[in-house]
């Protein structure tokens, strides 16, 4: 049985005058109904590229090549129409950052509509819908409704749009960056809210640099460095024993583990080297780290691990 | 029955919104409204409440001052002041409106045309707005106004060179609106969300635009009060009987040098409150209906 989502060594680049931006190389994710898969890494690792590519919302200077396939539909060079119909119908996004997401110069009432409207459901389907979607996260909807986004708080604004990614009953959910900005209260709550999501049976993609966000979600767990996925597995094995040495260094830094920071910087998305892009910061780096690229290689625990220290098994 | 419900409710809300919105007011926009709806009114009704025919010529009252049947005296052809300078009020408000209307029209229509096309469209737009805005236009206006004169007349050639000289820095907020809009997270959500670019412009960029254009329109009313005057003042703008507000005052200014001080003043303080009235109210709400739009607009 195929995946419901299917993602095939799929590489973006962005044409600009420094050189080409390598922000995905060759990624391979796939995700089953009702499965939630964490995408961590740290800034500029091409998180934030991966969910606009499976939705297509890239700019024009881009170049993506491989495959994303929804249900045996390849997503990718798809017609406008039938492209408006999937992020309406079958794909939502829950964007980074609610407050600046949502039209700050139009009421609530009509922009949740709106969005509905869009996701071809009627004026009034979309009323009883987003009544009984913003009443199961605690808010109404005659009183969100004639207000701004900004006169609510942190909360409301990131309840409003999950609320609004899940009026369409999408198949896969896609959470860019969920509780940036927000307090660990709120970020509790956020998780609460992305479990409720997959339970009801949605497919869920979370974008996050917030490990214990991470943790707190379980499920599957992909990590990116400079571009690639360097470990791929169950994130309760990430969080138990890493099995890339860059896992287990960002583990460490981590202030509740040893606070300790990772020495040097990530490589340069327009000039990645030949190798092991983490060689020059891996403190378990040997020859071969330098002189070739690293494939996913079979770890313990059904992780799947980019470094040469798993290649012998 | 429901749509009638509802619109009936809409329209209740407006009046009671306009009410609380008006007890908000501080005395000055309450005089200022004030007047302007009177001038406005008066205006409008300029043919029931004036007192006689605003071109009957009386050789027997010639250059009077101010008296009980002449609340603000006759000119120098003796007719009556009071009735010119309503009519005045009207013709001058009507075709401050018309021009304004027309400049916000080309405005928005360069603006929204070079942000939406791009590229080479957008630089060929933008460099005939900067050639424009370059020039004096006042100057380009009495250009149009000897051009256009022959074949508009004299009304139609006011309101041509008003809205013509007075586009450019509408077209250039437009523009910029529109593409700074268009590179905000809630585009790109509602891309993501299914969104046409049908529905993308109407729900979108059109509500972050309209606040721009209406300000403007309502900031141009006044200077293009000015510049009818002006024009006609300079005698080339309406005929020299019709009772523009600029007509008056240049009879006025001929009939300074007779004595006939309130040829020039009652005309002159129409066209005053005129002008501070709704740039009172413009300002006012630049200032504190919108915050949020102008903290969004940055005007």
């Amino acid at each position: 049985m195929s995946a419901l989502l299917e993602v095939d060594a799929l590489s973006v680049g962005f044409r600009t005058r420094r050189g080409i931006v390598r922000a995905l190389s060759e990624a391979s994710v796939a995700i089953e109904p009702g499965e939630l898969l964490l995408v961590v890494g740290e800034s500029g690792s091409g998180k934030t590229v991966l969910a606009h590519t499976l939705l297509s919302l890239l700019p024009r200077n881009v170049d993506v090549a491989g495959s994303v396939r929804l249900g045996g539909t390849e997503l990718l060079g798809l017609a406008p129409a039938a492209l408006r119909e999937l992020r309406a119908r079958r794909m939502a996004l829950i964007p980074q950052s609610p407050a600046s997401s949502l039209n700050p110069v139009r009421t609530l009432g009509g922009q949740l509509i709106e969005g509905a409207r869009a996701r071809g459901l009627s004026e009034e389907q979309a009323r009883r819908r987003l009544r009984a979607l913003l009443g199961e996260l605690g808010l109404d909807f005659d009183f969100i409704g004639g207000r701004y986004i900004h006169q609510l708080s942190g909360g409301m604004q990131q309840r409003i749009v999950n609320a609004m990614a899940l009026v369409g009953e999408p198949d896969v959910v896609i959470a860019d960056e969920p509780t940036s900005g927000l307090d660990s209260e709120l970020v509790e709550t956020t998780a609460a809210q992305l479990q409720e999501i997959s339970a009801r049976g949605a497919s869920l993609l979370v974008i996050t640099h917030d490990l214990r966000l991470a943790q707190r979600l379980a499920g599957w767990i992909a990590l990116l460095y400079a571009s690639r996925i360097v470990e791929l597995g169950p994130t309760a094995a990430f969080f138990e024993a890493p099995a890339h040495p860059y896992g287990r260094e960002l583990l460490r830094a981590l202030p509740e583990r040893e606070g300790k920071s990772i020495p040097g910087m990530a490589p340069e998305l327009t000039a990645l080297p030949g190798h092991c892009a983490f060689a020059d910061r891996c403190p378990d780096r040997f020859d071969r780290c330098t002189e070739a690229l690293p494939d996913l290689y079979p770890a313990p625990d059904g992780v799947l691990a980019r470094c040469f220290v798993h290649a012998a098994r | 029955m429901s749509a009638a419900g509802a619109a009936l409710r809409l329209r209740g809300g407006l009046t009671q919104r306009l009410v609380e919105t008006a007890r908000r007011w501080p005395t000055y926009m309450r005089v200022a409204a004030g007047v302007l709806a009177l001038l406005v009114v008066a205006g409008l009704l300029a043919n029931v409440v004036a007192p006689l025919d605003d071109t009957a010529v009386d050789l027997d009252h010639v250059l009077e001052g101010p008296t009980a049947a002449h609340p603000m005296g006759t000119d120098e052809v003796g007719r009556d002041l009071l009735t010119r300078v309503l009519h005045g009020v009207r013709i001058s408000l009507v075709i401050a409106v018309l021009a304004s209307l027309a400049a916000v029209a080309v405005g928005a229509l360069v603006g929204v045309l070079a942000g939406t096309l791009g590229g080479r469209a957008d630089a060929v737009l933008m460099r005939m707005t900067d050639v424009f805005a370059s020039q004096n236009h006042f100057l380009f206006g009495v250009l149009l106004l000897v051009l256009f004169r022959p074949v508009l007349g004299g009304t139609g050639a006011i309101m041509l060179a008003i809205g013509f000289t007075h586009w450019p820095s509408l077209a250039r907020i437009v523009r910029g609106e529109l593409l700074s809009v268009r590179e905000r997270p809630f585009v790109l959500a509602a891309i993501g969300g299914g969104a046409s670019r049908h529905r993308l412009a109407r729900r979108h960029y059109l509500p972050h635009l309209l606040p721009a254009v209406g300000l403007a329109f309502v900031l141009t009313v006044p200077h293009a009060v000015f510049h009818e005057s002006a024009y006609s003042f300079l005698g080339l703008g309406l005929e020299p009987h019709q009772a523009s507000l600029g007509n008056i005052l240049a009879d006025g200014q001929r009939s300074l040098l007779a004595g006939g001080w309130w040829i020039a003043l009652f005309p002159g303080l129409a066209l005053l409150a005129i002008a501070m009235t709704i740039g009172t109210i413009a300002e006012y709400w630049r200032e504190h209906l919108h915050p949020r739009w102008r903290s969004e607009l940055e005007l």
